[in-house]
């Protein structure tokens, strides 16, 4: 670097005399048309492009976002929602196998915890949810599961089936959840005490059962996945499913993704909804199916709801006798 | 024979066969049951009040409408679904065109359709949950009656899979499923469709004659 | 075996639309449905240059590596083609296509998708070579009579090619040389490039290196 001062010079220069251009139209500006061509095919400039055919994004040259659309979807969406499934699975197993489910002795008396119409929207939301499930599982991965084993032509058809039931079964599903929302919400709205709870995990840590309301902090996260979650996957499943809603491609790959990742948490979220419903916590399936919980299993999981339901009773009887 | 050739032609025609002859047969036997005299005299006329019930039995008894509301809506998205499918679906009109060779007529829009199914699928859920979470309806519910709302269904949810009209298989098995519901047809509640008219008929002559408001 | 590939030498187009013409006449493909289409850059302006663009016929095709029922197989020629049988019209592949290719009829108000649509390179289907059903599903098997894709030959400027992929590289290659300042090499624009005839020297020793 014995000349070092000459590129001090130059850098000097370059500072104070920046390089005269773009004084006027340039006549003498080379361009590379063959690259400029390529970009402009590429769309990478704003370069007006026309077609006699009409159609959706007919007069796109190359399509941007094919290839991320191709690599998020073999590369990444089943591989990933793959893992998660399949992890909730098996920690939920694990956790069953190591823990057991919760059972309290009965104590034979029973407390009405869900209405009817309460309980028909959710099993109206939840037969839905598991139909889009199944006929969406089969679409998404139906291709590496189901087709090595069935064949193309029997794959065809389970896949067909599933595509028409998961149309004609999607907007059944806004209806559900929208129904179940308006129902639940109130009772699902966070409490500081439903902090306690999460942070003593529900009383999965030891040290006896948390206080909880009518709905335990886990409970009321699941309500929330649900209800964003849903959100989430009804508006991108209204635009798949009506694609004449949106112009171009680009909406559509975007809803497909949302849609994916949406359905996947839904549906991983939804195993540990149905395990605790089921085997996790004995009696909650009943409280579902009649309505109806053991008083002993409404003081051990839901404490403040029954205690405010003894008030709720001693009041009534007692404006009852002070009618009399 | 292969199965399709099977279900499409001789089990076809069977169940046509039980469809007709089990509904005549049936209602044959109730009307030949015959109607044992009312010896008093009629402080109204009968036939007003029979008239009266067929129709005004399609509204709620007056104080419980609200009451039954889930069952009153899924009821009657239900029925008004179910007999524009099936007498309004493009497929289905071209399919009694050609099988029964009844003239076409004006088959509803594929929106329309959509639509309508998707309100029909809501009705039948809803009267099927009710039936089995509401106490009462579970009660008084025999096993014929489950059986008839999943073969509804059934026959509904196959239909709506072989929407696509491209796949033989699909459209095979809803057509099985319609005709193991057309042979169960006559021998179970679904009778209803027939029947409720004699028995809105009977209640409203007697109450007619007696003088009591249906 | 040949791998047949399409090439539109975009210095040649002229935007007549002869090709999607001959397309949809020769396969009878339905309204709504266009397998080839021509798109026009700048149109008006300076620079304008006019492409014709369908199935790529790519060796790894991103359509076949995002259907849900894997219904798309590349035949020895390297084309790749579809089963409609299987196809449920999902549109993926139209979403993960480079050109735009997959087209799907649409009905109704709600446009529900029927099965996909697309240039075969006048290829068929799988159903019998020549058969009824592949006409009606496919269009023509041109390939299977010894011919190549209709669009490419009856196209009036040569733009577009059609063939084995080194066919159609050599001539495209003997073009680039014959044009004598390949925009590329030169920076120049060939609409503002005087003609200047290929020395007899340099012809000759291009169709020599050919054979």
């Amino acid at each position: 670097m014995r000349h070092w001062w000459v590129w001090v010079w130059l850098c000097l220069g370059a500072t104070l005399f920046p390089p005269v251009h773009a004084a006027g139209p340039s006549t003498d500006k080379v361009l590379n048309p063959g690259a400029e061509l390529w970009n402009e095919v590429r769309g990478r400039q704003a370069a007006p492009a026309t077609t006699q055919v009409q159609g959706r994004d007919s007069q796109v040259l190359v399509n941007e976002w094919g290839e991320h659309f191709r690599d998020y979807r073999r590369q990444r969406f089943v591989r990933y929602s793959g893992y998660l499934l399949a992890g909730v699975v098996s920690l939920l197993l694990l956790y069953h196998l190591l823990h057991g489910g919760l059972e309290v002795t009965e104590s034979g008396r029973k407390v009405l915890r869900f209405e009817l119409t309460e309980r028909i929207v959710h099993w109206l939301l939840a037969g839905v949810f598991l139909l889009l499930t199944v006929t969406g599982v089969v679409l998404a991965f139906g291709r590496f599961v189901v087709l090595p084993w069935s064949g193309p032509e029997v794959f065809a058809v389970i896949a067909s089936a599933s595509k028409e039931g998961h149309n004609l079964f999607g907007p059944l599903f806004i209806v559900a959840l929208l129904w179940f929302f308006v129902l639940f919400v109130g009772r699902n709205l966070p409490r500081l005490v439903d902090i306690y709870w999460l942070i003593r995990a529900g009383g999965m840590l030891g040290g006896g059962h948390p206080a909880a309301g009518f709905f335990n902090g886990g409970e009321k996260i699941w309500f929330w996945i649900l209800t964003i979650g849903g959100l989430a996957v009804s508006t991108s499943g209204v635009v798949l499913d009506f694609p004449a809603l949106v112009e171009g491609r680009n909406p559509l790959v975007l809803a497909l993704v949302v849609h994916g990742i949406a359905a996947v948490v839904l549906i991983a979220a939804s195993f540990g909804h149905m395990y605790l419903g089921t085997l996790g916590v004995k009696g909650s399936l009943e409280g579902m199916k009649s309505g109806l919980v053991d008083e002993a299993w409404a003081h051990a999981h839901h404490v403040l709801w029954y205690e405010e339901l003894n008030r709720k009773a001693q009041a009534e009887s007692s404006a009852r006798e002070q009618g009399q | 024979m292969t199965v399709t050739e099977f279900v499409d032609g001789p089990l076809w025609y069977f169940a046509l066969a039980v469809f007709f002859l089990g509904i005549a047969w049936r209602l044959v036997v109730i009307l030949a049951n015959g109607w044992r005299g009312d010896l008093s005299r009629p402080r109204r006329s009968g036939l007003t009040g029979s008239v009266r019930a067929l129709f005004s039995r399609f509204a709620p008894a007056p104080g419980i409408g609200r009451r039954i509301g889930l069952h009153l809506t899924g009821g009657y998205l239900f029925h008004l679904g179910l007999f524009a499918l099936l007498l309004f679906a493009a497929p289905h009109v071209a399919f009694y065109a050609e099988r029964l060779s009844l003239p076409a007529w004006q088959p509803m829009p594929h929106w329309a359709f959509v639509l309508v199914s998707e309100l029909a699928f809501i009705g039948l859920m809803l009267l099927w949950l009710n039936r089995v979470l509401n106490p009462v309806t579970r009660l008084i519910s025999s096993t014929g009656d489950h059986l008839s709302s999943i073969l509804t269904f059934l026959v509904m949810l196959s239909g709506c899979l072989a929407l696509e009209q491209a796949h033989e298989p699909l459209r095979v098995l809803h057509f099985f499923l319609v005709e193991v519901l057309m042979i169960y047809f006559p021998f179970s509640s679904l009778m209803h469709a027939f029947t409720f008219v004699l028995s809105r008929e009977a209640l409203g002559y007697r109450y007619g004659r007696r003088g009591v408001p249906v | 075996m040949a791998r047949m590939k399409f090439y539109c030498d975009a210095e040649r187009c002229i935007e007549c639309n002869g090709c999607v013409t001959a397309c949809k006449n020769e396969n009878e493909v339905p309204w709504g449905v266009n397998r080839r289409r021509v798109v026009t850059i700048k149109d008006g302006e300076r620079g304008e240059r006019s492409l014709s663009v369908a199935c790529m016929h790519c060796s790894d095709a991103p359509c076949a590596a995002v259907c849900p029922v894997d219904c798309f197989y590349t035949t020895k020629e390297g084309v790749v083609l579809h089963d409609k049988d299987i196809c449920i019209g999902c549109g993926y592949c139209f979403y993960a296509c480079p050109f735009g290719a997959p087209q799907f009829p649409e009905d109704g108000a709600f446009a529900s998708r029927g099965k996909m649509d697309k240039c075969t390179f006048c290829a068929g289907g799988p159903e019998e070579t020549g058969s009824a059903d592949e006409f009606r599903k496919y269009g023509r098997n041109r390939l299977a009579e010894g011919k190549l894709p209709l669009c490419a030959e009856m196209c009036a400027t040569k733009a577009l090619l059609a063939g084995d992929a080194n066919v159609i590289a050599d001539i495209y290659r003997q073009r680039v040389v014959n044009r004598a300042a390949s925009s590329l090499a030169h920076g120049v624009e060939l609409q503002r490039q005087k003609f200047r005839a290929t020395p007899e020297r340099e012809r000759t020793r291009t169709r020599g290196s050919e054979g």
